[in-house]
């Protein structure tokens, strides 16, 4: 299809082309005939008119001449009689090369007649004065009128064909025009016709491209909202596992092995004095394991979820997150925290507990803070978390790791803002808004 | 001599045996009664009236530090010791404000609790060395981190002197006679020693107390 319509489109400007160039070769060759069949016609009109003139010139000649009585001006009449004769030769002689067919019987008429009557002529040249006046009228009518009268009446047949010679040619032209004309209307409708044909694939193809794009563009949102969903999800059944994880560790285990290490503590109490060294160091191995043991529980509790988060509430979770990182990796980590409402949903307070964690984990691992203070205050109807650090801060478009594109998911699940402030050198600004419903912001603690 | 009257609550039944165990070596220990879940507990010292009671922070149907709440209420005599696995300064500071006036670990409790009950039963507070540790380390790193001047530079002999009377328990009587002042001056005192502590209330200052070792 694609490959069709390109081929269509490059013969359609191709036919153009061509259609254009055609009509102006032809236009130039008809203007051109055109102007040829004119000048030619022209051209021997101008000549056979001269010789029309010149004849009736050279009859005026011969009269004068048979009137004059004064021999030097009968001379005269002579000569002016032989210029027009010469005149007459040089544009029969002209005329003979540009002859056509058409003309060849009536010129040769022509000529014949012409060179009778200059025959005719020579006597009546020689005459004396009184000859002239005796002979002069009867030759002037009944020679030299009729025969001039037959030359001149030839020279206009001559003219005549011209005269059709070219109007035959106008004709040509005329039909020449008329098939040019032909074939640029043939040219022109199948130009239509193509470009008709053309913009009709086009605009299918288009619709066809456009419904597929769109069922495309509603597969990938299909799969963008399941994906989201599936990431919602996802946090969700991670966080509910976490929370049974450390409830299980922290109540169950951790229950355990304290009365364990109470129970060992008895068994230590009761132990007779004559029992071996063996037993009590044996004893006292085993409390310690057991101690360690604790500790590497609650340890693994507090990581999966801090009970305080669901015990005490979210302060307390955020102070002691941040009393953790103080305390393991040197950062003064300071919380300010205004009155929160009592009733935070979880899923808020798992979020904003979520990005504290990360954000510190962040820090501690890219940063080289000194110090971060962490903000946990209302903006309207809104739990607000600012959360700055004196880091070295880093390009946010460039280096924006899974865990800061998590924190992103997290607040957009809840409908929140998230917001990300640094650059080298800067220290690193995060700020988050959930909105609370209005039921949430009004009771606080 | 009348014995010190106990009673054990915690959910946990291998635990409260541990823990009537480790009583039961001092002769002058008396387990009145145990208890399962916190609604047990508040019943039980209300009806028997006990010195001392051992409360585990997590039970079901009330947990202890509501359990606390109400006996403190109900039971101004009986002195509350919260047993917890957390060592973390908000749930000490939750425990103090809901009366318990001894703070112990699970997992140093065979070692701790007969000194903790001593101790409570004098009238003092009692909290874990291991906790106290933990509290003490954070406040100094914290002045440390922050480069802040430590607030107990800043009191008077006398603020200190009452700081410890307070942090020990003793009633406003109490402290009048001990340091021979009116009750009306310990109130202008201690108004002033909280407000150049920054805190707000009486288990906020002992939290304070046991961060600065005055508590030990």
């Amino acid at each position: 299809m694609k490959r069709l319509l390109f081929i269509g489109f490059g013969g359609l400007l191709l036919l153009l082309a061509f259609t254009g160039l055609n009509a102006l070769s032809v236009l130039t060759k008809i203007q051109a005939r055109n102007e040829g069949i004119r000048k030619d016609y022209f051209n021997r009109d101008r000549i056979l008119e001269q010789l029309r003139s010149d004849i009736y010139l050279s009859g005026t000649h011969v009269r004068d001449l048979l009137l004059e009585r004064d021999p030097n001006l009968a001379d005269t009449h002579r000569k002016e009689l032989d210029d027009a004769r010469s005149r007459i030769e040089a544009n029969v002689s002209a005329y003979d090369r540009i002859l056509r067919g058409e003309e060849r019987d009536p010129f040769e008429q022509f000529t014949t007649e012409l060179k009778a009557y200059f025959d005719s002529l020579r006597p009546a040249l020689e005459w004396n004065a009184s000859e002239r006046r005796a002979l002069g009228y009867a030759f002037m009518k009944d020679t030299l009128l009729p025969r001039r009268m037959v030359i001149v009446h030839l020279a206009d047949q001559i003219s005549a064909v011209n005269q059709k010679q070219m109007e035959a040619g106008n004709r040509q032209v005329a039909v020449l025009f008329a098939d040019f004309r032909r074939s640029l209307i043939v040219l022109l409708v199948l130009t239509l016709i193509g470009g008709t044909l053309l913009a009709g694939g086009s605009i299918y193809r288009i619709l066809r491209l456009e419904r597929i794009s769109g069922q495309r563009f509603d597969e990938v949102e299909q799969a963008r909202g399941a994906l989201r969903h599936l990431s919602t999800r996802l946090i969700e059944v991670q966080e509910s596992e976490r929370r049974a994880l450390s409830r299980e560790l922290h109540d169950e285990v951790g229950q355990s092995l304290s009365a364990l290490l109470l129970g060992l503590g008895n068994v230590a109490a009761v132990l007779s004095p004559e029992a071996g060294a063996d037993a009590k160091s044996q004893l006292y191995d085993l409390r310690r394991l057991a101690e360690r043991t604790v500790a590497i529980v609650r340890d693994m509790s507090l990581l999966l979820r801090p009970s305080m988060l669901d015990d005490l509430g979210l302060i307390p979770a955020v102070q002691w997150q941040a009393r953790e990182v103080s305390r393991t990796k040197n950062i003064a980590v300071q919380v300010r925290a205004d009155a929160l409402p009592e009733d935070i949903p979880d899923e808020y307070k798992t979020c904003t507990y979520r990005i504290v964690q990360e954000a510190l984990r962040n820090i501690v691992r890219h940063a080289k803070a000194k110090s971060v203070q962490i903000h946990l205050g209302q903006n309207g109807h809104n739990l607000l978390l600012t959360i700055q650090d004196d880091g070295q801060g880093f390009t946010p478009a460039r280096e924006k790791g899974i865990g800061l594109l998590g924190m992103e998911e997290r607040v957009k699940h809840l409908r929140g803002s998230f917001q990300l402030e640094s650059a080298p050198g800067t220290g690193t600004l995060i700020r988050v808004e959930l909105p609370l419903s209005e039921r949430d912001a009004g009771v606080l603690i | 001599m009348t014995p010190v009257r106990i009673v054990l609550a915690d959910d946990h039944t291998i635990m409260r045996h541990g823990l009537r165990l480790v009583l039961e070596r001092q002769p002058d220990f008396a387990v009145v009664g145990e208890a399962n879940n916190g609604r047990e507990a508040v019943d039980l010292v209300i009806l028997e009236t006990p010195d001392v009671a051992v409360i585990d922070i997590a039970m079901p149907l009330l947990n202890g530090i509501e359990a606390a709440k109400r006996i403190t209420e109900e039971r101004s005599k009986t002195a509350v010791v919260i047993l917890s696995m957390h060592s973390d300064e908000s749930y000490i500071l939750r425990a103090l404000r809901a009366g318990a006036r001894g703070y112990l670990l699970k997992d140093s409790a065979e070692t701790d609790l007969i000194q903790a009950i001593r101790a409570v039963c004098a009238g003092k507070a009692f909290f874990s060395p291991a906790v106290s540790r933990v509290l003490a380390d954070d406040y100094l790193r914290q002045i440390q981190q922050q480069g802040v001047e430590d607030s107990y530079e800043l009191l008077t002999a006398r603020e200190r002197e009452l700081l410890q009377l307070i942090v020990e328990l003793k009633s406003t009587k109490d402290i009048a006679n001990l340091l021979g002042i009116s009750p009306r001056t310990i109130d202008t005192h201690r108004g002033n020693l909280m407000q150049k502590l920054n805190v707000h209330s009486i288990p906020e200052l002992i939290l304070y107390a046991v961060r600065k070792g005055v508590i030990s």
